[in-house]
């Protein structure tokens, strides 16, 4: 029973795969299903599902906490280091701040102080911003949540909606350009793609702003907000979306290619049914599945996409934040901010799996099997 | 990389008064300004710590000088190159163990207290003293602050200090801060770091980290009919290409401290709108130079050293490098600073032949694979120059048998190699020229200086003489003695070359042509941008 | 009919693997067409290409010329991305056979271990790594392996769980063989393909990634990468965009031609297999 795991053994290859390339596991729970077929008994795997994945949760955090801790501290150069950079400042100096920032302590009674704060869900003090590192992250997550999970829905959403027009003819010229065209687009790097759509979008045709969440200082509130911030968030968006558009258009076409094989397709033909008919209510629904899994997969991809977009687009976020941490060597920054964001991938996975606890009858005996 | 670009460090402004500059290069001069508007600027750092009187670099002036006043700020015009702000005057004595300041009167606190002497005393003994990274030199020696009455501050130095050394310290090391508001709890964990109160033309209002700063208009200034502005904005933009589109997009008004990148100028400046401005920054000289370690066996040979400043094409780094934007370095010094300046120092022409004789000479002869030996050359991160240096140097290096491997680090880790590792045969590092050689070139040359300080001589090079020229210098009251120590010392660098200075630059800033009385003192984007205003 | 035949009848896949062919003679021509030093400075900077028929592409910013430049960039790009791949294949291999094989406790441990991998953004981490160990081709190559692995673990894994209760493994056993030899003898080579399936996706993303690492600045200096090309020309995009798009368009085609080859071989011998 892995946190992350449902899904990889008898179907999916990890993020950052394409799956309709690995051989033999083609496109999973292909059959046709009895859509939440027993509410009861799918709560109850749930619950089941739930306690067991947040058990393990507990210890892939621990993991990844300590592992992050001991990396980091391997690092030539601490936090005075980078800061002296900006101020200059002789031994004294120095001295003084490696002792106010609590650096000259042992390693290991760093590591014990920071586990045992965690504990009390304190993520301790960031040297560089003097501050609850808990306000600073919190203060950025809400932006970085907004834009990633704006950019999922685009890839997801007009992924899959191009997936089933492609899908819908396989080997057609559509389904052959979309399929490459997506391709190409995902081989763009983030960075190059976002300069570029600012160039076109933002300085010569001015249809949005060059980058941040809002406009500054500008009083406006409720819809009027609302707006400001989602126009800003276009070019990002897009930047960010386009990227993994490929994933989802990809997967669902091959899902459909599979599915368009099955019996119960050939079948549905036999009776008649318009092909469009076919397309949406059999070979698409069926095909969509495995691209759920896929969403929690991903949000780690997107969260470390998110780093450079952030960047190019000047958006206050956690990973333009993470960039800040490394470049300041502010450890516990950097630990509070991976830690945060294992929690978000992980909280994803569970929600993904509980909808698939409920969409897939099948999950609670293949667990129970695992 | 572009969290670094705006200062590396602090800089004394000089007395810069530069002939070149005494033509006023304001724009607009004899227009009447116009009051109200909001100036909307690149900033592409965000200083944690607001407080200038902690931490004097430009970084935190760029933002907070416009809060915080300093005693006097650099001037094209003004007697020893200075204006007066907080102060009106200043003496010195001739024993050089006291400095008398009279103060501005009727000034007020943004809170609304009123400022007095007590103020000037507190913040030079508790701040500026020991806790600046610049105070903590040049205030070694303050003993007390006498305050005869409330507009009138006494320094009283326990051994002699040069006066001249004082007052270019004036424009960076004295920013002045509220006694009230810090003389309760540790003064570097006072709230008002984050949110400076001050006397100055603006108001701190609102930081939003990774988005902006806000600074509102001082309606108490002294200043008459100052600010103009209603507002300052300083817009955090991270990624170094986003200041020109900013720029051309109309979002921003003024991007200084190079935003935009040299290679872009050209372009920008033939966009309508735009203009491109050298000018402002004359008191803050960087120098780019090659740092290098002596404990290298081969570079511990004066003929080596000599043959690789041969080998750098100073020419071709002010013109690709710069794009032009630069001077040409001979020494410890640069040429556009009018006090110390000399250029009676031996030179080394671009002369690839003569390197490899040299090196030859030395007993370094090229291997079968046409190389002499292997160097490990590690270029500061923080400016896109240094690394675009380091790449023509590794190139130069090629063509007289030295093969260089760059390494690439983050500001951190580059800081911990060649300051406290010294884990590097050549580094290319931009110091600032501070206006005095007592605060800025000598610690790069000095000897017997803790592992670990940044900027400082760490590449293990000892020289008794230097050290002793520098030492004598640094208690030398008179004036013109103290100059020529100073161009004594300048004479001995260029000749011994514990480092090898390339080459000196400014930044540039790109405005737009609604933005009026920019540049106008050697350090402008530092300076408070009381008489800046804005077309409608 | 025949797996070539049926992979040749793909024309995306021969585009691809015609690109990809054409590229590596490129990688290996470089040092014949360009011997010495691609960052040599060759002339003024920033010339316009087809300008100057000694430098067909034109120069960057300090002279280089950007030909040599993007001929020995495809060296170091495929390079990085073959090496990473290789290295993420392998070690996620292991680690899959040994969980997938020892089960229990081993198990366990080993696959709540690439759950943690699995958590933390793979960039996040690569990012992290190269600025703390120094930015090298190698660490490079190693931080992009450490977001890389996970996948083929668990491919392997899941593999070995179908392959281990096999015969001739319990043949294995009878005779007393070492599990450790059984393991990686008999379970690995069969659990293999399905892992190497995944090399073209885990090239393409390495070659990606060090692109986005140059971007931040943590490039190697002393080798020329397209990621790193197109990292420098970021800067001059408005004046001399030549230096971005044509590294960039270098990039695309080769990610392409990875994938598009990659998914003609798996298509291919998929096809064989569910014949067979």
């Amino acid at each position: 029973m892995w946190v992350l795991s449902f899904g990889y053994e008898s179907s999916f290859a990890p993020p950052s795969v394409l799956p309709d390339i690995s051989p033999t596991r083609g496109v999973p729970n292909a059959a046709p299903k009895t859509w939440l077929s027993c509410q009861c008994c799918a709560m109850t795997r749930a619950l089941i599902l739930l306690r067991r994945r947040l058990v393990g949760s507990i210890f892939v955090l621990l993991i990844v906490v300590v592992g992050t801790f001991l990396l980091l501290e391997a690092a030539p150069g601490d936090a005075v280091d980078a800061y002296i950079v900006s101020t200059g400042g002789d031994a004294g100096m120095i001295e003084l701040l490696r002792h106010r920032w609590g650096l000259d302590q042992l390693e290991l009674t760093r590591l014990a102080n920071y586990l045992w704060a965690l504990l009390h869900l304190d993520l301790g003090q960031s040297v560089t911003f003097s501050r609850p590192i808990r306000d600073v992250i919190l203060e950025r997550l809400p932006t970085t949540l907004l834009l990633m999970g704006s950019a999922t829905a685009l890839s997801f959403g007009l992924g899959s909606a191009l997936g089933i027009y492609a899908g819908a003819r396989p080997g057609s010229f559509r389904d052959r350009f979309l399929s490459i065209g997506s391709l190409a687009l995902y081989a763009v790097p983030g960075f190059w793609l976002g300069l570029v759509l600012i160039i076109v979008f933002a300085v010569d045709l001015r249809w949005f702003p060059i980058g941040g969440i809002e406009s500054i200082a500008s009083g406006k509130t409720g819809l009027d907000r609302a707006a400001d911030i989602a126009r800003h968030l276009v070019l990002p968006v897009s930047a960010l979306g386009f990227i993994y558009l490929a994933l989802y258009l990809r997967m669902m076409r091959a899902g459909m290619a599979e599915v368009w094989r099955q019996d119960f397709v050939l079948a549905a033909r036999a009776r008649g049914l318009s092909r469009q008919r076919i397309v949406l209510a059999h070979v698409a629904r069926n095909a969509l599945l495995p691209l759920v899994t896929m969403l929690g997969l991903q949000s780690a991809q997107m969260l470390g996409g998110s780093v450079v977009i952030e960047s190019v687009f000047s958006v206050p976020g956690l990973g333009r934040l993470a960039q800040e941490a490394v470049a300041a060597r502010d450890t516990p920054l950097l630990l509070g901010i991976i830690l945060v964001s294992a929690v978000l991938v992980v909280i994803v996975n569970l929600l993904v799996d509980i909808a698939y606890a409920f969409l897939d009858p099948r999950v609670g005996a293949s667990e129970a099997g695992a | 990389m572009s969290e670094f670009t705006i200062s590396r460090r602090t800089m004394l402004a000089g007395s810069a008064l530069l002939l070149a500059s005494t033509a006023m290069p304001t724009i607009g001069w004899a227009q009447t300004p116009k009051k109200g508007g909001r100036l909307v600027v690149a900033a592409d750092s965000e200083p944690r710590n607001l407080n200038p009187a902690i931490v004097a670099s430009n970084g935190v002036f760029f933002i907070s000088s416009k809060i915080v006043e300093t005693l006097a700020e650099a001037s094209f015009d003004g007697k020893d190159g200075l204006d007066p702000r907080l102060a009106l005057s200043w003496e010195g004595d001739a024993d050089g163990l006291s400095v008398t300041f009279k103060l501005r009167e009727g000034v007020k606190w943004h809170d609304g207290k009123p400022f007095t002497s007590a103020d000037v005393a507190f913040s030079a003994l508790q701040v500026w003293k020991p806790l600046q990274n610049l105070g903590r030199t040049v205030f070694k020696d303050l003993e007390a602050v006498d305050t005869p009455d409330e507009a009138t501050a006494v320094f009283k130095f326990a051994k002699p200090t040069p006066f001249q050394l004082i007052r270019n310290a004036l424009p960076a090391l004295t920013s002045v801060v509220p006694k009230h508001i810090y003389e309760t709890g540790k003064i570097e964990d006072n709230p008002a770091n984050n949110a400076p109160v001050g006397t100055g033309p603006f108001k701190f209002a609102e930081y939003k980290p990774g988005e902006y700063y806000r600074l509102e208009k001082n309606t108490d200034y002294w200043g008459k009919d100052q600010p103009y502005l209603d507002e300052i904005i300083y817009q955090v933009l991270p990624d170094r290409t986003s200041a020109a589109s900013a720029l051309e997009a109309e979002e921003i008004q003024l991007a200084a401290f190079s935003a935009v990148p040299l290679a872009d100028l050209d372009r920008i400046s033939k966009v309508p709108g735009l203009k491109v401005i050298t000018k402002g920054y004359e008191a803050l000289t960087y120098q780019l130079i090659v740092e290098i370690n002596h404990r290298r066996k081969e570079l511990a040979d004066l003929k080596v050293r000599q043959a690789i400043a041969h080998a750098i094409n100073k020419d071709f780094v002010v013109k690709t490098v710069f794009l032009g934007y630069a001077a040409t370095a001979t020494g410890p010094v640069p040429k556009n600073d009018p006090q110390f300046y000399t250029a009676d120092v031996p030179t080394y022409d671009f002369d690839v032949a003569k390197a490899n004789a040299l090196l030859d000479e030395a007993g370094y002869s090229r291997g079968d694979d046409g190389k002499r030996f292997s160097l490990k050359l590690l270029p500061a991160p923080y400016f896109n120059e240094t690394k675009q240096f380091g790449d023509y140097l590794r190139q130069a290096l090629a063509a007289i048998g030295i093969d260089a491997q760059l390494v690439n680090n983050d500001s951190a880790a580059h800081i911990k190699a060649v300051y406290t590792d010294h884990a590097f045969d050549l580094a290319v590092g931009p110091p600032v020229f501070r206006g005095d050689p007592a605060i800025s070139t000598t610690i790069l040359v000095q000897s017997g200086i803790p592992d670990g300080v940044p900027f400082s001589n760490q590449g293990g090079y000892k020289n008794a003489e230097l050290d002793a020229l520098i030492a004598k210098a640094s208690e030398t009251l008179d004036t013109a003695a103290r100059t020529e120590l100073y161009k004594e010392f300048q004479r001995k660098v260029a000749a011994d070359l514990p480092l090898i200075n390339v080459a000196e630059w400014s930044f540039i800033s790109v405005a737009r042509d609604t933005v009026k009385n920019i540049a106008n003192n050697p350090r402008w984007a530092v300076s408070n941008w009381a008489d800046t205003w804005l077309e409608a | 009919m025949s797996p070539l035949r049926r992979f040749l009848r793909t024309p995306e896949a021969i585009a691809g693997a015609v690109f990809l062919a054409a590229l590596f003679a490129v990688a290996l021509a470089a040092p014949l067409f360009f011997p010495g030093d691609p960052q040599a400075i060759a002339g003024p900077a920033l010339l316009p290409p087809f300008k100057d028929w000694s430098l067909p592409l034109g120069t960057d910013r300090l002279g280089r010329d950007v030909l040599a430049e993007l001929f020995h960039g495809a060296r170091t790009s495929l390079a990085v991305g073959l090496a990473a791949a290789a290295a993420a294949l392998a070690v996620g291999a292991v680690i899959g056979t040994l969980a997938g094989f020892a089960g229990g406790l081993v198990d366990e441990v080993l696959m709540r271990i690439t759950d943690a991998f699995q958590t933390v953004p793979a960039f996040l981490l690569a990012l992290a790594f190269v600025s703390i160990v120094g930015p090298s081709l190698g660490v490079v190559v190693v931080a992009i392996a450490l977001g890389a692995w996970t996948g083929p673990a668990r491919v392997a894994r899941a593999e070995v769980l179908s392959i281990r209760e096999r015969d001739f493994v319990a043949g294995a056993r009878v005779i007393g063989m070492h599990p450790l030899e059984i393991a990686f003898r008999e379970v690995l080579p069969n659990a293999l393909p399905p892992v190497l399936a995944l090399s073209s996706v885990i090239v393409a993303a390495a070659i990606l990634t060090e692109a986005a690492l140059s971007f931040l600045g943590l490039g190697d200096p002393n080798r020329v990468t397209w990621g790193g090309m197109i990292a420098e020309g970021r800067a001059v995009l408005r004046t001399a965009p030549f230096l971005s798009i044509i590294p960039g368009v270098a990039l695309v085609l080769t990610v392409l031609g990875v994938y598009l080859t990659g998914e003609g071989v798996v298509e291919t011998t998929a096809v064989r297999r569910s014949l067979s």
